[in-house]
């Protein structure tokens, strides 16, 4: 028995939209719901209440917090963007041989737990670390460095050595899908090879360089985890940070699914931001956004989340 | 002093085991409108890109007004390309497209404005230099890639299937005005292509080829009427390759024995003997239908009509020969044609037959378009 084709597509479009609805739309929800409610004597109370709205924007502490997280992460995006466009050009161009690998090279570390990658950078500027033991052996120091580890500099550098493949992905894609033929067209008009970088290989790569600092942006500023190892007392100055103690420590919960709901608007803001300027100067055809996709869920595999 | 604009010795030029390139000595004049002929693979598009710089060769050399050039990227060499799928670049409109080139070498402003102006309206364009190239038909895109390449005034254009992504009728036009625009500038055109009849109808020379070789060079009158390989006659235009034994020679012509009949040839540039196998070959349209044995001036044979089909202006008669060889014959249209299945003869004047150099040998059963 063959199923009615419209009842068959139906009952195939339904198993996405159920996972989409139960375990993201749902979730949101509860969260929007909860972001309303009014905390009393430490619990509970479902009543509605901008209160917690109030709090967020009238405490200071709050919006510093959102700040400090995007000043982090825009740093953390700059230090990507800066190894990833090189490395991606490399990649995209001059290495010939044996390109796949090189690009798993690249990737591979998206495999290894997250919780490994950031302990790893306590092992190297850690006080009995490798960066310390280093420093010491060769004269340069002779007390170890105690501002190495438990720094937003140490946050900076995990992040970055963490997010750089996600700002890679895209990159890579988009400067792969320009046809050699340009570049030699941009030679054969008489154009040097930097002045072919700067007027038809950087202006075509925009949209994987837009949608690469996206995700660093995103992903390390709602970053949870690396703060917590690594970021010693300015850790709690991250928003994820303080969510988790708003959630787990102060049992403030509506506060926290407020805060939550303010991130998760500026997220979409950046996002639909970064979206429509990729659309607008998007000429290769390159799907930047199915590298990005990919590296969305490779980046579900490797931090657990 | 050198009369010729470019000068090719032994290019040779290898990809792993693959020889492209297999050792090409050629001359260009200057203002000529050069095409290289040929199949896929045949060495064509490797040659263009030597010229262009895109690709330098393993040996030899290529000589610009005598200077040889084979080491000098292309940004610096006087010499512009059209590609195949255009190239332009997409983030750019129209004009700046054709500007690039006069940007990069920093022309002033002004001139850049008037030179591009000048190379719009020459490719009639003017119009469109506001747009983007994505929002150009095929053809438009094509008139730009022109325009983009032109605007520079270089010694020597070179034009890599430019009309292979346009469809029929549009490239036999742009066929026309390629070859008047080239009339026009004076600039030595390189044209790479692997449509014989493009070749024919906008070239001054035709290099036909193969392998990494070439195999002839000449004008497109002499390749078709003249070709000197067995090649050269079937790759161009719809032939008929037939053998025979040579059976008796003198000065002007040799008469071979194929098919049970005596074909009277003009003699090649290949030294025959008496018992030599020798291919030959005559064009459909050099033959007729006859009824029986011509008279004396008239080659003829016999064969069964197997086949007639209709092509508009001509018909096209296929044959069997006694021996199986096929044959095509083309048949201006109207008049009565005789069934599929009957006997009938064709002929042709001896001046029409070209005997070819090449030996027969095993591979005598050469596939036939």
């Amino acid at each position: 028995m063959r199923a009615h084709p419209r009842l068959r597509s139906f009952l195939s479009g339904l198993v996405p939209v159920g996972w989409v609805t139960v375990l993201l739309l749902f979730p949101y929800i509860l969260l929007l719901v909860q972001s309303f409610w009014k905390l009393e004597n430490g619990t509970i109370t479902h009543q509605v209440t901008l209160d917690n709205y109030r709090r967020l924007f009238g405490t200071a502490l709050y919006p510093d917090t959102i700040l400090f997280s995007a000043g982090i992460a825009l740093r953390v995006t700059f230090f990507s963007l800066l190894l990833a466009y090189p490395l991606a050009y490399l990649l995209a161009f001059k290495v010939k041989r044996h390109r796949n690998l090189m690009y798993m090279a690249v990737i591979i570390p998206l495999w290894v737990s997250y919780l490994v990658r950031a302990y790893a950078w306590k092992i190297i500027l850690g006080q009995e670390g490798i960066l310390n033991g280093l420093l010491m052996s060769s004269g340069l120091i002779h007390e170890p460095l105690t501002v190495l580890l438990y720094s937003k500099w140490a946050l900076i550098i995990a992040l970055t050595h963490i997010y750089t493949p996600f700002t890679l992905m895209p990159i890579f894609a988009v400067l792969e899908s320009i046809p050699v033929s340009l570049k030699e067209a941009s030679g054969d008009l008489y154009a040097s090879r930097w002045q072919t970088f700067r007027r038809v290989i950087l202006p075509l790569s925009i949209p994987g360089v837009v949608a690469g600092c996206t995700f660093a942006f995103v992903l390390s500023m709602g970053d949870f985890l690396a703060p917590q190892l690594l970021g010693g007392n300015d850790s709690a100055l991250m928003v994820s940070n303080l969510v988790w103690s708003l959630f787990g420590v102060a049992y403030n919960w509506p506060l926290g699914a407020a805060v939550s709901v303010v991130m998760l608007c500026l997220t979409l803001v950046l996002l639909w931001l970064a979206n429509s300027v990729e659309k607008r100067m998007n000429y290769t055809g390159a799907d930047g956004k199915k590298a990005a996709t990919d590296g969305r869920g490779m980046m579900a595999r490797g931090a657990g989340v | 002093m050198n009369p010729s604009i470019l000068e090719l010795r032994s290019l040779t030029r290898r990809f792993g085991d693959f020889t492209a390139l297999d050792g090409i000595s050629l001359a260009i004049a200057p203002g000529e409108f050069l095409t290289l002929l040929g199949a896929s693979g045949s060495g064509k598009t490797t040659t263009l890109r030597l010229l262009a710089g895109f690709d330098q060769p393993d040996s030899g050399s290529i000589l610009m007004d005598g200077v040889d050039i084979a080491g000098l990227p292309s940004f610096k060499r006087s010499i512009n390309t059209v590609f195949q799928q255009y190239a332009l670049f997409p983030h750019m409109s129209v004009r700046e497209n054709v500007g690039y080139g006069l940007r990069m070498r920093k022309v002033n402003k002004a001139e850049i404005r008037s030179r591009v102006d000048e190379a719009l309206e020459m490719v009639q364009l003017g119009q469109l230099e506001a747009r983007a190239p994505r929002q150009l038909s095929g053809g438009q895109q094509q008139r730009v890639a022109l325009a983009r390449a032109l605007v520079n005034r270089p010694r020597v254009l070179l034009l890599d299937e430019p009309l292979g992504a346009l469809d029929l009728k549009l490239r036999k036009e742009m066929q026309l005005e390629l070859k008047h625009l080239q009339t026009l500038v004076g600039i030595t055109f390189i044209y790479v292509t692997h449509d014989q009849e493009e070749a024919l109808t906008m070239s001054d020379r035709v290099v036909v080829m193969r392998q990494g070789k070439i195999e002839q060079i000449g004008t497109p009158k002499e390749i078709y009427a003249q070709p000197t390989s067995r090649y050269v006659a079937d790759f161009i235009g719809e032939t008929n390759l037939l053998t025979g034994e040579v059976t008796s020679l003198d000065g002007r012509q040799v008469t071979v024995r194929c098919d049970g009949s005596s074909i009277v040839i003009p003699v090649g540039a290949m030294p025959v003997v008496i018992g030599d196998r020798v291919w030959f070959s005559v064009r459909p349209e050099s033959m007729a239908m006859g009824t029986g044995p011509a008279a004396g001036e008239f080659n003829h044979l016999e064969g069964t009509l197997t086949d007639t089909v209709y092509a508009g202006a001509i018909t096209r008669l296929h044959l069997a020969l006694t021996g199986g060889k096929r044959l095509v014959v083309h048949q201006a249209a109207g008049g009565p044609l005789p069934e599929p299945g009957a006997r009938v003869a064709v002929q042709w004047r001896p001046s029409d037959g070209v005997l070819l150099p090449d030996r027969v040998t095993a591979d005598a059963g050469l596939s036939r378009r």
